[in-house]
């Protein structure tokens, strides 16, 4: 419809698309929407705008009227979430800076140990009967993982304290639970424990998809077992590392049940707050009715978490341009691609 | 492949009208008989048989059955709020710290019962701390007297400890404990902390003297104050620093009970500082001891915790809920309970001779003493919550005592 | 070697079952110590029966949540990722992209306007407001995940299906959906397992004793002066059981499943 001159009228209506277009592409929204309406009125109703309306509360007073960043000055000003004494005197250090030892200490160990056992479970035999004893874990509810630490740091009963006590080693022979330090480094290597299973369950099917000629070519070549972990496993394996160190670090700022079952259901992180986190702080808000504070902590974990997964999104966006058909790369091109073939069913490329 | 679809769309169809059905009709049970009245309190186990025979002539007196569910204040704590603010309430009368009523009474939560209930009926004061400006908010019940260190007087005189008079006879008796049995010789109650704020509020009532301790509670003295550092400084964190406690142990009945009062073998830590319930949970109550602190300030005070309930305003049945308040304050109720043992009556009227002995023995510590409410009860949460994990902490590293109190001191200027 | 390591990690579940499973009178000074050893069920059956928060009752309200919480998104979940994967446009790609980054938002982010919707519409403490949520809260995950397994589907049938005249729906119900089953069966292994052992919106939206789930039961089990770890011990192998259970049965869905929901292997 390329019409020379004419008045005002048809010059506009020329851009318009012909009837039939709006027609069709009306008729693919519709069948579009009819498939994804429901999901669309629950997310919207249930997600989207209780984030929105949650990051509107962090901004108002309790009166209703526009605060500022009063709220986000006093819940950060706050002790409970950051505790700067903490330095010199030790635990507790406040929420921020909890989650922030839970990352540091956690995200490494379970890296490793996941890793470790990925690799030592290799080609052994009954390695997946292991390996489902320690994906139980993963299975567990986390209240019920915190109630189960009870039985391993809580004296008499449990296990760690009869243990140092039997070691003569005075100092670790107290109760976990009840002292500020070894209650929270109990539980951050509780949560190494129960987490571990994810870790070793997805680099074990990382290192499937390495080709085992890599491996025997470079032991042919008398490459010693390190060489070959530090040359081809470990770079090859990048991508999956990536993949967990984003969903674990995900995992750990949500942390709040497992502190709840540890402590008896104190709702105040354990012995003097040792233990306590921003899920917890949140929580605590909620329910003394301080919804603006608790939208302010709400909000805060939602900016981290966002963070983080911005990070992968970005690298996984990125990468195939990169390295384009790298069969290991996870890459949304690849969900991207229009036809894949059967045999990749029950398979999806990458999720956060 | 038709019939496999058809199999599945069925399933999901059955299961989901199955489990939609339920859903329903188990919301909403059938009323069978008459309406029970639904009661929510902290006591569970042996504690709870002591409760039931209440509720039991409660519906014998007036035919009204009851339904009572258990639940501690730190699990009411978070999810009253939240239910009040439903309008919604789990029960129709709840048992909780009289600051918290006060608390949920000026939210506009609470039901008056100021013509349910009379102060004339109670021993003198009883409700005032549930009472703004005239209004009375919920009622007292039977109450618990913390008052010191209990032990095994078998044990006690087997081995020739006796009670002590002074401070320094105190600390020598402690140490002559320690050596005999080379462990802590007090057993500190519980890792959840409320056990170590009765411990600590006995010393501020002895050392301090009473007047520290309502102050204190009325927030008009500072933790940080010196009077208040002397005592913590010269009796109960040199206590912690010479190893007197053990670590906060959680209450399990075997374990606490092989500890403190021994059985087979003699007992490793043989003082328990406990409220006067412990009276109910020994296998021989008549041996059971008891010893407050001895020596300290001229006006001393005791500590006595009675336990407080109200009516929310959003049962489902406020009438049943009334007449049930009624009861729990009358004489004929509160003497049912003390018959039982470990509690002492706030109700007028309940004559000396409804005590068992033990009992009788602890009210004889509450001679010449000033009588006062629980601190951290009185002040309420979030403040209570705070200072406990203070303490345990405390009992975890004495040596930042000071540290502590300046914490527990911000808590207190922060409570609203 | 291999099996050390495995029996390494059991060795706190074991902890728990000892204590479950024996009287407390034996394990009290530590469960480790194996004379005297009894074995007894009357700790299950005390949690079981518990007046403060039955089991019995947790478990029934955590199934009658989980069900529903799992059937109702894998439904709508599907549907929705069959639209993102059989009519793509680059406006659809932002918007998929948006609603997978909400699996990065923590629950406590809506915790608040949800409870208050919750109030407007009387469903504080009916155990429909957990099964709507959770429904919500599930389709993110099980929209990418099930897009990606859509679109592995060769085309070609739907295409023959389509010039014989069948309508979208009939083809997405009749031949995409029975080819979808290892892809579902791996959705509602997972959906179930999250739903069940989700404690925090259990614990926002329901403060009715008569209601509570089995994970709200756990921390509950202990009265004023008595901190019962045989209960507590008892009730958590109970709650843990159900999805213990199900993973045992149906393994091999949730090593593919979470392959699936992370990298592909």
């Amino acid at each position: 419809m390329n019409r020379r001159g004419g008045g005002l009228l048809p010059r506009l209506t020329s851009l318009l698309p012909e009837p039939a277009t709006i027609q069709r592409w009306l008729r693919s929204q519709a069948k579009f929407l009819s498939f994804f309406l429901p999901a669309a009125i629950l997310l919207v109703v249930l997600v989207i705008y209780p984030i929105a309306a949650t990051l509107t509360l962090s901004f108002l007073g309790p009166d209703g009227g526009f605060a500022g960043l009063q709220n986000y000055g006093s819940v950060l000003g706050s002790p409970d979430t950051f505790n700067s004494a903490c330095l010199q005197q030790g635990l507790p250090c406040g929420t921020l800076l909890n989650n922030l030892i839970w990352t540091g200490i956690h995200l490494p160990l379970t890296l490793f140990m996941g890793l470790f056992l990925a690799v030592l479970l290799q080609n052994v035999r009954g390695a997946s009967i292991v390996k489902s004893l320690v994906f139980l874990g993963m299975v567990t509810p986390l209240i019920v993982i915190g109630v189960v630490l009870r039985f391993i740091l809580e004296a008499p009963i449990g296990l760690v304290p009869g243990f140092f006590d039997w070691l003569g080693i005075r100092s670790l022979a107290v109760n976990w639970i009840a002292n500020p330090s070894t209650l929270l480094f109990g539980l951050i290597l509780g949560t190494v424990w129960s987490w571990t299973g994810f870790s070793m369950v997805v680099y074990s099917a990382g290192l499937t998809t390495i080709p085992k000629d890599y491996f025997e070519a470079a032991r042919v070549d008398g490459a010693s077992e390190w060489q070959i972990f530090r040359k081809i496993t470990w770079p090859l394996l990048r991508p999956v590392t990536l993949v967990i160190v984003t969903m674990t670090i995900l995992w750990e700022l949500k942390l709040f049940d497992i502190v709840i079952g540890a402590t008896a259901g104190s709702q105040q992180g354990g012995v003097g707050g040792a233990a306590d986190v921003l899920a917890l702080q949140m929580y605590r808000y909620f329910f003394i009715i301080d919804y603006n504070r608790a939208a302010v902590v709400a909000t805060l974990l939602t900016i981290f978490t966002l963070i983080v997964a911005v990070v992968l999104f970005r690298r996984l966006l990125t990468a195939p341009r990169r390295k384009k058909r790298r069969r290991l790369t996870p890459s949304v091109r690849r969900m991207e691609a229009r036809r894949v073939g059967p045999e990749e069913a029950g398979g999806s490329e990458v999720v956060t | 492949m038709p019939i496999l679809v058809i199999a599945i769309v069925a399933v999901v169809i059955v299961s989901s009208l199955v489990t939609g059905f339920a859903v329903y009709y188990l919301a909403t049970p059938p009323a069978v008989g008459p309406v029970p009245v639904q009661v929510i309190g902290p006591w569970a186990g042996s504690e709870w048989s002591k409760f039931k025979p209440v509720l039991d002539k409660f519906k014998t007196v007036t035919g009204i059955p009851y339904q009572y569910t258990t639940s501690r204040q730190e699990d009411l704590t978070p999810t009253l709020p939240i239910s009040f603010q439903a309008q919604q309430s789990p029960a129709d009368v709840i048992f909780m710290p009289s600051a918290t009523i006060k608390q949920y009474a000026t939210r506009g939560w609470v039901t008056e019962l100021t013509t349910t209930l009379s102060p004339s009926s109670y021993q003198p004061g009883a409700l005032d701390p549930l009472t703004v400006s005239g209004k009375i908010w919920g009622g007292a019940y039977t109450g618990k007297v913390k008052p010191g260190f209990w032990y095994n007087v078998s044990y006690f005189n087997a081995n020739g400890f006796q009670a002590p008079t002074t401070w320094a006879g105190f600390v020598s008796l402690l140490w002559a404990l320690k050596n005999k049995t080379g462990q802590a010789p007090i057993l500190a109650g519980d890792g959840v902390g409320w056990p170590l704020s009765d411990v600590t509020e006995h010393f501020i009532a002895t050392y301090g003297g009473a007047a520290m301790h309502q102050a204190l509670a009325q927030r008009t003295l500072a933790w940080t104050d010196a009077k208040v550092q002397a005592v913590f400084q010269n009796y109960l964190v040199p206590t912690l620093q010479n190893g007197f406690w053990t670590q906060p142990l959680t209450w399990n009945d075997p374990a606490v009970l092989a500890s403190w009062w021994g059985g087979t073998t003699p007992p490793t830590h043989p003082l328990y500082f406990m409220g006067s319930w412990i009276t109910g949970m020994v296998p021989n109550p008549n041996d059971l001891g008891v010893f407050s602190l001895p020596g300290g300030a001229s006006t001393q005070g005791i500590v006595f915790a009675a336990d407080y309930f109200f009516v929310p305003k959003y049962g489902l049945h406020q009438d049943l809920g009334k007449r049930l308040a009624a009861f729990l304050g009358s004489e004929a109720a509160q003497e049912e309970q003390v018959k039982q043992g470990g509690h002492i009556a706030t109700a007028a009227g309940v004559p000396a001779s409804a005590y068992p002995t033990v009992d009788a023995r602890v009210a004889g510590l509450l001679q010449g003493k000033v009588v006062l409410a629980d601190l951290d009860d009185t002040i309420g949460n979030p403040f209570q919550g705070k200072f406990w994990s203070e303490l345990q902490k405390l009992w975890a590293t004495p040596a930042q005592w000071q540290t502590i109190l300046a914490e527990i001191q911000a808590a207190a200027v922060a409570q609203p | 070697m291999a099996w050390g390591i495995g029996l390494a990690w059991m060795l706190p579940f074991v902890g728990v079952a000892m204590v479950a499973f024996r009287p407390l009178s034996q394990t009290s000074f530590g469960w480790w110590n194996l004379s005297p050893f009894t074995v007894t069920v009357d700790n299950l059956i005390a949690a079981w029966n518990n007046p403060g928060c039955p089991l019995s009752l947790g478990l029934r309200d955590s199934f009658l949540v989980a069900l529903p919480a799992t059937i109702i998104p894998m439904f709508v979940g599907a549907l929705a990722g069959y639209g993102f994967a059989r009519f793509q446009t680059r406006t659809r790609d932002y918007v998929f992209l948006s609603v997978v980054l909400l699996m990065a938002v923590p629950q406590m982010m809506v915790a608040v306007p949800v409870y208050n919707l919750m109030i407007a519409l009387h469903l504080v403490s009916s155990l429909w407001s957990l099964i709507l949520l959770h429904s919500a809260w599930g389709i993110p995950w099980i929209l990418l995940f099930m897009r990606n397994f859509f679109r592995s589907l060769p085309p070609e049938i739907e295409e023959a299906a389509r010039v014989d005249g069948a309508s979208d729906f009939k083809i997405f119900f009749r031949i995409v959906l029975p080819m979808s089953l290892p892809a579902m069966a791996a959705v509602v292994v997972f959906q179930f397992m999250w739903v069940w052992n989700d404690f925090f919106f259990a614990q926002v939206l329901i403060q009715n004793a008569n209601w509570y789930l089995s994970t709200q039961c756990v921390p509950r089990l202990v009265g004023q002066y008595v901190r019962p770890f045989d209960l507590l011990s008892a009730a958590a192998i109970l709650t843990m059981s159900v999805p213990v259970a199900l993973y045992i049965i149906l393994q091999r869905f949730y090593i593919r499943g979470l392959i699936g929901w992370t990298i592909k292997g």
